[in-house]
């Protein structure tokens, strides 16, 4: 039987993120921990399910290129228990799309970020799950920065993130230039 | 009757006792918003109430109840003092006492009359005397409460109730009811002597018959005939106001048209700007906006992991078979001559040879422990040694046991190319999305705009007819249909017309045919005759009692007419016709003197026109019964612009009856504190009675129990 995939093992995962986060973020933006027989609209959220904050977390930390390591204590972290295969599968409800493919472009981007031995994964001298808890520790890494990054704006204006356009301001505001093809075409020997 | 004094006591913002001396002409009472007009007036309506004996606690000074201690107790009352054939006073009046902290309680309500007998004074049931010198009919044209109540004739009954009461129709009636009893007995007998009679007694039941049969016939048409009539009458009036309106109604639908467009535009546009930016970073994958770099990043590393891989994956099968390549090498360099492959004998040969102790190769013995003996084993051992080392071979490891850097680079080719450059554009559709929603939003605003201009032009239409938007929309899609019904009733009544003429007319032959029948008894004849008599004496009155009710209308008309002239001085006025109406009640019209009718006077006109009305009524009823009525008015003349309320006041001081009206007329802003004063230019040109009402100062606009009305009698 052919091995499975890194994305798929990947995928199977549930990120963790820091319990103080949960309050006055998690909860605060999205439905997490209100169990889903409503709807989004019906109770005012910014967002849907509670995973799609950290997504937002995650960006913030990756384009800042910043991480910041969670707190060692396990009894302080929590995860979705929603594995990262099924973000983005939400229900179509009013106006909401579905948007599996955001799930490929985080994983290519830790693997872009991951200072990881790929080579060394092939020769089996590190075993996939080593290689996978490495991935997730950047995901994670860099979604605590964004967490920690909300809080902070939080903390000089509460109402911070409670505009039409709050989030997209944050995302707008970082860089969007297009990389120049410096690379030579990769020879076929 | 003439009202001398007023007197309110304790009467909600009239604290304590109040006191207003009328003049037997007119007297205005001028006050701004809230300094207790209507109260006064309603004060007045309080008196004389006579339907229900109310002691209401909000009749009660606030300011009075405040200071109450628990306990003590004051009272409420209006009284007049009025002159109806000598001094009279009426006083309505009753008890309130405050309880507790928070409640106060009315008891004792009185109603009472007081007259003088000679030099004694006596005191009578108030709703009595009130009845005998002010009664309800009568009070009902005195009192009026606004511009909008002046128009007399709005109730049906009005016209019967005022020309019963006021023309001595009412006798008519009677008599017109007598002759009519007189004249049916008369026909009955007569017939009845005729129907006896030998010689015409056929013919005479073959009349009656006939007479019965068209009396049912003509009875029918005019109850048909009323009823098209009254259907013309409605679809005219209806058709009326359309055509006074038809302006209004064409423009009303070119608004409800835009309106409709725009309210279109208006929900498109906010479709069309409604974005949730926050999901939209999910749903629509703006979130990758800054993404391209990652991107190439990550083929970057990849295509670099690629290569790595197969070069280090070359460059170990070279090795390998570098290595492999050597052995081969070593093996074929032995004592010059190439020896046996290892694999021949095999394994099975040598054994054999082993165990019999012969070479079979060379065909020589080879005895155990002999050196030919030794070296067939170690060829053996060769041999099992290969073998095993074959096998070794065959398990060797992988190099790159695992595949991830391929699925990597399959990830890195997928992403290339169509992918890339959706996410290079993401950077371009949010700002373009961004750029539609604001421009969608500044069309939403100026849409916006724009239908609020015209909904304010919808209502200034609204306001400025008195049609209810679904009147006119109505009005609008019936035009039609009551065009057509009126046409119809109109042939109808043409119709009904003929025929009731044709059925009279054979009624009449019959009736003559009758009259004519020569019975053979003279007491039968004498009968005959003595029906003709009461006959003719019934239509005499049945005439006399219309022109009774046309004179009265007509009288009605001239004295309004010149009321009319007179208050409308230096101003068009037209003529008031009063016209009856199918149903028999009135209306009152403007008429311009080229007899075209004006369908829809101004404010201040309407207002002269129906106070014309009101003027000439209490004019016929003076005559009627000898006594003159005060009319009072509470604010009528707010439609009226200043010039018009200078000749209004100048004409009713003149006018040689008693008026009192309540009004903010006649006021003026002082320039220096900003406050409604008294324009004692206007006010000294007029030489009737004047009192001015206001708050007392230092009120608390939030504290009802602050508000007092003060009195001040000017001249």
């Amino acid at each position: 039987m052919a091995a499975e995939k890194l994305y798929d093992l990947w995928a199977k995962r549930n990120p963790q993120w820091e319990k103080r986060y949960e309050d006055n973020i998690i909860k605060m933006f999205t439905d997490y921990g209100k169990g889903s027989t409503s709807m989004r609209e019906d109770r005012g959220k910014l967002l849907g399910p509670g995973y799609e904050i950290f997504i937002i977390a995650f960006f913030i930390g990756l384009y800042y290129d910043q991480r910041r390591p969670l707190v060692e204590d396990a009894a302080m972290l929590k995860s979705f228990g929603h594995p990262i295969q099924f973000w983005g599968n939400i229900d179509p409800v009013k106006g909401r799309k579905q948007y599996p493919k955001l799930r490929e472009y985080i994983f290519t981007a830790l693997v872009a970020k991951t200072d990881m031995d790929f080579i060394s994964l092939d020769k089996g001298e590190i075993t996939a799950r080593k290689a996978v808890d490495m991935l997730i520790q950047t995901m994670e890494e860099y979604a605590n920065f964004g967490f920690n990054f909300m809080a902070d704006k939080m903390v000089d204006n509460p109402n911070y993130f409670f505009s039409e356009t709050a989030f997209l301001e944050v995302f707008l505001a970082f860089d969007a230039s297009i990389p120049k093809e410096e690379d030579e075409p990769e020879s076929l020997d | 009757m003439i009202i001398r004094k007023i007197r309110i006591k304790n009467f909600r913002s009239y604290y304590d006792e109040n006191e207003f001396e009328l003049s037997e002409g007119l007297t205005l009472i001028i006050g701004g918003n809230g300094d207790g007009k209507t109260t006064f007036f309603e004060a007045l309506e309080w008196l004389f109430d006579t339907t229900t004996e109310n002691k209401k606690e909000a009749h009660v000074s606030e300011k009075r109840k405040s200071e109450l201690e628990i306990g003590e107790t004051d009272e409420v009352a209006v009284s007049m003092v009025f002159e109806h054939n000598g001094e009279k006073e009426l006083v309505k009046r009753f008890d309130f006492q405050r309880v507790n902290e928070s409640s106060v309680v009315t008891r004792n309500y009185q109603f009472i009359g007081y007259g003088n007998r000679g030099a004694e004074r006596y005191s009578f049931d108030g709703k009595k005397m009130l009845e005998e010198c002010f009664e309800t009919l009568i009070r009902k044209y005195c009192l009026f409460k606004g511009e909008s109540e002046l128009n007399v004739f709005d109730n049906p009954e009005a016209l019967k109730t005022l020309v019963d009461t006021f023309s001595g129709i009412k006798q008519f009636d009677r008599f017109v009811s007598l002759t009519t009893d007189f004249e049916q007995k008369s026909l009955k007998a007569a017939t009845q002597e005729l129907k006896n009679d030998k010689k015409v007694s056929d013919r005479a039941k073959e009349l009656e018959s006939q007479l019965v049969s068209v009396n049912r016939e003509i009875q029918d048409y005019r109850t048909d005939l009323k009823n098209q009539e009254k259907a013309v009458s409605d679809y005219s009036e209806k058709l009326k106001i359309l055509e006074e309106n038809q302006e209004i109604s064409e423009r009303y639908q070119d608004i409800k048209d835009r309106l409709k467009s725009l309210y279109d535009k208006r929900a498109r546009l906010t479709a069309q700007s409604g974005c949730d930016y926050n999901t939209s970073l999910l749903d629509e994958y703006w979130i990758l906006r800054s993404f391209p770099k990652v991107l190439d990043e990550f083929q970057a590393k990849v295509s670099k992991l690629s290569k790595q891989k197969r070069k280090l994956d070359k460059e170990e099968t070279e090795r390998r078979a570098m290595e492999k390549g050597k052995k081969e090498a070593v093996k074929n360099l032995m004592n010059g001559a190439a020896p046996l492959p290892w694999y021949v004998p095999n394994k099975e040969t040598m054994q054999e040879m082993i165990d019999e102790e012969v070479c079979k190769v060379c065909g020589r013995p080879a005895p155990k422990d002999s050196d030919a003996y030794h070296f067939m084993v170690d060829k053996l051992n060769e041999y099992l040694r290969h073998l095993e080392k074959e096998n070794q071979a065959d398990e060797e490891k992988p190099f790159f046991p695992n595949s991830y850097v391929d699925e990597l680079h399959t990830r890195q080719i997928k992403m290339s190319g169509e992918i890339e450059s959706e996410i290079s554009n993401i950077h371009n559709e949010i700002s373009d999305r961004i750029d539609f929603i604001n421009a969608r939003k500044s069309d939403l605003e100026k849409v916006k705009k724009e239908i609020q201009d015209v909904e304010d032009e919808r209502t200034r239409i609204l306001v400025n007819t008195n049609l209810t938007e679904d009147l006119i929309e109505k009005d609008f899609n019936d035009f039609k249909g009551y065009f057509a019904a009126k046409g119809r009733a109109e042939t109808r009544i043409v119709e009904l017309n003929q025929k009731l003429a044709a059925a009279e007319s054979r009624k009449s032959d019959i009736q003559t045919e009758m009259s004519k029948l020569q019975p053979a008894s003279s007491m039968t004849q004498a009968y005959q005759n003595v029906h003709i008599a009461l006959e003719r004496i019934m239509k005499a009155f049945e005439r006399a009692k219309n022109e009774n009710v046309n004179s009265f209308i007509g009288l009605l008309e001239k004295e309004a007419n010149n009321y009319l002239e007179m208050l409308n001085e230096n101003d068009f006025y037209g003529i008031i016709r009063i016209i009856k109406t199918v149903n028999d009640s009135a209306r009152i019209c403007l008429f311009s003197e080229n007899g075209t009718e004006i369908t829809n006077p101004g404010g201040a006109m309407r207002t002269t026109m129906y106070m014309s009305v009101l003027f000439a009524i209490s004019k016929i009823t003076t005559l009627k019964r000898e006594q003159d009525y005060p009319l009072i008015f509470d604010a009528p003349t707010s439609s009226f612009e200043d010039y018009k309320e200078d000749v209004f006041y100048n004409v009713i001081d003149k006018i040689d009856k008693q008026c009192i009206i309540v009004t903010k007329d006649l006021l003026k802003t002082d320039e220096l504190t900003g406050e409604k004063v008294l324009n004692d230019e206007k006010i000294n040109q007029l030489t009737c009675s004047v009192y001015r009402i206001c708050k007392a100062p230092n009120y608390n606009d939030k504290d009802l129990s602050t508000i007092q009305t003060m009195i001040t009698h000017i001249k």
